[in-house]
């Protein structure tokens, strides 16, 4: 009898490794990535951002800005509204981002006290966002084959189950040597992100905070990105967030950014 | 007191072992729990105002002090290889345990924003090495339009460019350096060559060295007054037995300073410089009143000539002691507690020093036997009162003609004073080396090509007030002021604030039209080209000249010196622009090492003219007591004043600044000059009460205790001279300052106090 038990748990142990790994298996570390990389999103988005820079002694710098977001397929358009502070209204920027990889993005910032508009150009994909601790990679610039995936794990947290992804760029010269993404099983959301530097070294961590299913598409509401480095911290808030409202692609343009909201 | 002397006397041996194995505990306490603090920041007194504010500054805006990596090719840096290596040093610094990767700054890391037609560019000036003849001119050109780098980070000949790396706090030691110094030598080659300055490099290095300097010279010091005491002594034995008490002191107050974990600051050095000082004094008045009664008494034994000693001499040596002791004391006065501890520290180890001269030098004799008397010849005519022939024309010659002394010293004195308004004080650490070092000779390269070694924070302050440095009207006074400074003085290289970068921005978005590189006259537009830095450069440089709410902005002046002339020359400058900004609402603060240091020395100075006001009053009013009669005290103060009064005139006229260690050495002029004068003293009543004639007690005086004070003065004076072959500069002022002060405190009080001692009549008032 005893033997017998034994030899069950033995077995069961080993059938639920086999599954485990043939589960693993089916959905390889890119799959994973992938479908985190299309997860749907709409074709457009209207929404309020508020930006908030913490700096390591506590202060912080609030923005409100208007965004929208337009995905034309080989590009995909945003316009940007400062809100506040009242020193910068009106203020906006607009980036056109092409699916060709070999093109790089256009952009245009217009100053209301200039009164001018003027095109950026920039060298670097790993630019901060608006002075933020997200890159423009960071919020979804990246491409899925940039990198090599490896799933390292999974874990389970809070009665949630995700993957742990390993993601190792391609280009040696990026400004992340790796990246390691906690994907929840369920929706594959990536969680909790951990960015290492050129010297393996941990960076940032990005925390999502809360998530939201808004006309059927999953949207991250509230996210912060840490840097342990600089100590200094960005938070993002959506609200007032619309998709699919079938923005005019007219609404992406220079008159428009000079016109404002 | 007397009696407990005497009683001790019958045991020699127990004495002798008892202040043995204590010495020996310190000994070891010293060994194993000594440390040594060669931080300067920890020398600085954290609660002053000054420095709460600037090491607040320091935190707002992350300064903090850079080592200066230069790479220099004389054919020019626009090279494959010399940017090679200027990426690959770059990379190197940023891996160092003791620097924040985000504290390196060179061509490698900085960006370049221009202008175009229609837009702005934003780009790292090379990521990969330029390798084409093409790619090299284009980063040459862009480097020559950009002036936040040209001039900055590349010099203007363009044959050097340098990696500044700012070093965290207390990260500072010889290894560090060292390997710094390796890394750079490793990627030196025929052409390029790699140079390292900056002041944690030396501030670290003076910290290490001078201790070190020290410890070389202190065997030699001690030799040398070990041969003289020799040959004044007539005794070996007696030698050893001075020198112990000497060495005893110096173990028991720095096993005191173990036992209490008070680490060793770099004025503790000064501590064995007081004690042989002051420890050999004792000793050698002892002994010279031994060989005196020896000599005139051969006959009598080992008991009867130290009690005789004891009974003559205990009461000069408690005095000198006490006197002496109390005025390190004051020290405590100051706000400097590495100073405060020197006080403390010192005064335990003369009274120490006082109680082996009292306990363990007797035991010593008494043990070793007396020292060999020497033939009197009683009946040879000495011209004098005294058996010694010198010391009775000397004293007679200097009472003939008292008016020499008289108006020598008043000379002396008015020409001290003319050389006071010289004095200056510096806090400079490079004006401590040698100005052919090798550490003075890169400072010197590096600030020949760049805007300076050394920089002063001006940290302008709205109190609270957001948004204040977004107000073009705030923000031109700060570039007119920036200008000014610039353009005055030519110790300042450049200097550098959020003006830089708005000037930068509004060029950049007026097609790179210089005429537009001014401050705007909107504060939105200010606020618009803030944001869009933001957005487009580094935010973090942005950190580094304001704070977050722009109600705090840090003005950064490079200076090519880092001496107390220089700073200051700054400051009138800036103080010229307080009233301006005040009226908008704006304080004007300090920060940064170089102000620091100012602030520092300036505290000690005021500390020590505090405490040597407050030690005058104190020994005045000690003597006064001690010998019943205020005009004593006065008298006594005498070759104080003009030693203190000599030692500064000389050091203004020799243009020697006042710092850290060289203030400290008035504190010698006090305890030198009161030992000699109250022995002298203390002789010269014994003598008047038994002579009733002045001539005779000034000339017995002088061949006891004027041959003791000159016999001292020569053994310091010959040991220190030693230190004139330091290495290390301060050392050497140290060891010239040191004798010049013995020799005027031997010198005043054999001349015009006893001058003085004779015309005041003291002791003779019945008398003519």
């Amino acid at each position: 009898m005893k033997t017998l038990k034994i030899t069950t748990v033995i077995i069961t142990i080993m059938m639920f490794g086999f599954i485990a790994k043939t589960k693993a298996q089916n959905l390889s570390a890119r799959d994973i990535v992938e479908k985190v990389y299309d997860r749907p999103s709409g074709d457009d988005q209207t929404s309020n951002l508020t930006m908030t820079l913490i700096n390591k002694n506590g202060n912080e710098r609030v923005r409100r800005i208007k965004q929208f977001t337009k995905d034309l397929g080989e590009v995909e358009k945003n316009i940007m509204f400062f809100q506040s502070p009242a020193d910068v209204k009106n203020t906006s920027f607009m980036s056109w981002a092409y699916d060709d990889e070999s093109r790089s993005d256009d952009q245009w910032i217009y100053l209301p006290a200039l009164k001018k508009i003027k095109r950026i150009s920039s060298d670097s994909k790993s630019d901060y966002f608006m002075g933020s601790d997200f890159t423009y990679d960071d919020l979804g610039d990246r491409k899925l084959d940039d990198d090599t995936h490896n799933l390292i794990g999974e874990e389970t947290i809070d009665g949630v189950e995700y993957y742990v992804v390993e993601s190792i760029p391609k280009d040696e010269d990026y400004m992340y040597s790796k990246t390691k993404t906690w994907i929840r099983k369920d929706n594959f959301i990536g969680l909790k992100k951990e960015f290492y530097d050129e010297d393996a070294e941990l960076l940032k961590v990005l925390k999502i905070k809360e998530f939201k299913k808004i006309s059927g598409f999953w949207v991250i509401i509230s996210s912060e990105m840490e840097n342990v480095q600089k100590n200094h911290r960005t938070t993002m808030v959506l609200d007032n967030v619309k998709i699919n409202t079938n923005i005019p692609s007219s609404r992406f343009s220079e008159r428009m950014m000079m016109r404002g909201v | 007191m007397e009696k407990l002397l005497n009683k001790l006397l019958n045991y020699p041996w127990v004495s002798m072992a008892v202040i043995v194995a204590i010495t020996t505990a310190f000994f070891f306490l010293m060994k194993e729990n000594t440390k040594m603090e060669t931080d300067l920041d920890k020398y600085m007194p954290h609660d002053h105002p000054a420095f709460v504010y600037s090491d607040q500054a320091e935190e707002w805006f992350n300064i903090r002090d850079g080592i200066i990596i230069a790479i220099e090719n004389k054919e020019g840096i626009f090279n494959t290889a010399t940017l090679d290596t200027l990426k690959q040093l770059t990379r190197r610094f940023q891996k160092f345990d003791e620097i924040d990767k985000n504290d390196v700054t060179s061509l490698y890391t900085a960006d370049n924003i221009v202008g175009s037609e229609d837009g702005m560019d934003v780009r790292r000036f090379f990521k990969r090495i330029p390798r084409t003849n093409e790619k090299l001119k284009g980063l040459k050109r862009n480097v020559e339009n950009n002036e936040m780098i040209f001039g900055r980070l590349v010099s203007s000949d363009e044959t050097v460019t340098v990696i500044v790396a700012e070093i965290k706090d207390d990260v500072f030691t010889q290894e560090f350096y060292q390997e710094i110094l390796e890394v750079a030598k490793a990627s030196e080659t025929d052409d390029i060559k790699i140079h390292v300055a900056g002041r944690p490099i030396v501030e670290g290095t003076m910290a290490l060295l001078g201790p070190a300097d020290m410890q070389m010279m202190v065997p030699i010091v001690l030799l040398v007054i070990f041969l003289v005491l020799l040959i004044t002594l007539r005794s070996f034995k007696g030698t050893l037995i001075t020198l112990g008490v000497v060495f005893f002191s110096t173990i028991w107050a720095f096993g005191l300073m173990a036992a209490v974990n008070i680490p060793i600051y770099a004025v503790s050095t000064m501590i064995p410089v007081m004690l042989i000082a002051i420890g050999v004094a004792d000793g050698i008045h002892l002994y010279s009143h031994l060989h005196t009664f020896v000599d005139h008494n051969p006959s009598a034994s080992r008991k009867e000539a130290v009690t005789d000693m004891l009974k003559q001499m205990w009461k000069p040596v408690v005095m000198t002691s006490v006197t002496t002791a109390v005025g390190f004391i004051s020290l405590l006065t100051s706000q400097v507690y590495p100073v405060k501890y020197f006080g403390v520290f010192t005064a335990f180890g003369v009274m120490m020093a006082m109680v082996f001269s009292l306990v363990f030098l007797p035991a010593g004799i008494m043990i070793f036997g007396l020292p060999k008397a020497k033939k009197v010849d009683m009946k040879e005519n000495k011209g004098g009162h005294s058996n010694s022939k010198i010391a009775n024309s000397f004293a007679a010659w200097i009472i003939k003609n008292k008016y020499v002394s008289i108006l020598g010293t008043v000379l002396i004195i008015v020409l001290s004073v003319f050389g006071l308004q010289e004095m200056w004080i510096n806090s400079s650490f490079l004006d401590k080396f040698e100005s052919d070092s090798e550490i003075v000779m890169t400072d010197k390269f590096i600030n020949e090509h760049f805007g300076g070694t050394s920089s002063l924070n001006l940290i302008l302050d709205a109190n609270g007030k957001k948004d204040t440095f977004k107000e073009p009207e705030v923000l031109k006074l700060v570039d007119k002021m920036q200008k000014d400074v610039d353009g005055q003085l030519k110790v300042v290289g450049n200097a550098f604030s959020l003006t830089d970068y708005i000037n930068r921005m509004n060029k950049v978005m007026n097609e790179d039209d210089e005429a537009f590189s001014t401050i705007p006259d909107s504060k939105d537009m200010v606020a618009q080209y803030l944001l869009l830095y933001e957005m487009s450069g580094d935010p973090e440089n942005l950190n580094k000249v304001v704070d977050y709410d722009y109600e705090k902005l840090n003005v950064t002046f490079q200076l090519k010196s880092d001496n107390s002339k220089a700073i200051n020359s700054v400051l009138d400058v800036i103080h010229t622009y307080e009233g301006r900004f005040k009226k908008l609402g704006i304080s004007m603060n300090y920060a940064g090492s170089g102000y620091k240091g100012l602030v520092f020395t300036d505290l000690i100075l005021e500390g020590q003219i505090m405490s040597l006001l407050l030690s005058l009053i104190i020994i005045i009013v000690l003597i006064s007591i001690m010998f019943k009669n205020i005009i004593i005290g006065l008298i006594s103060s005498v070759p104080i004043i003009v030693t203190a009064l000599i030692s500064f005139g000389i050091m203004g006229f020799l243009g020697i600044p006042l710092s850290s260690t060289t203030a400290l050495l008035s504190s010698i002029a006090i305890g030198i000059g009161i030992d000699y004068a109250v022995h002298f003293l203390e002789q010269y009543r014994l003598n008047a009460i038994n002579t009733n004639d002045k001539l005779v007690a000034a000339q017995k005086t002088m061949a006891h205790s004027g041959k003791a004070i000159i016999f001292n003065a020569i053994v310091v004076i010959a040991g220190f001279l030693v230190l004139i072959f330091s290495v290390f500069p301060p050392n050497r002022e140290l060891g010239a300052l040191v004798s010049l002060n013995m020799f005027t405190s031997f010198a005043g009080t054999l001349t015009i106090m006893l001058v003085l001692l004779n015309v005041t009549n003291i002791y003779f008032k019945k008398s003519k």
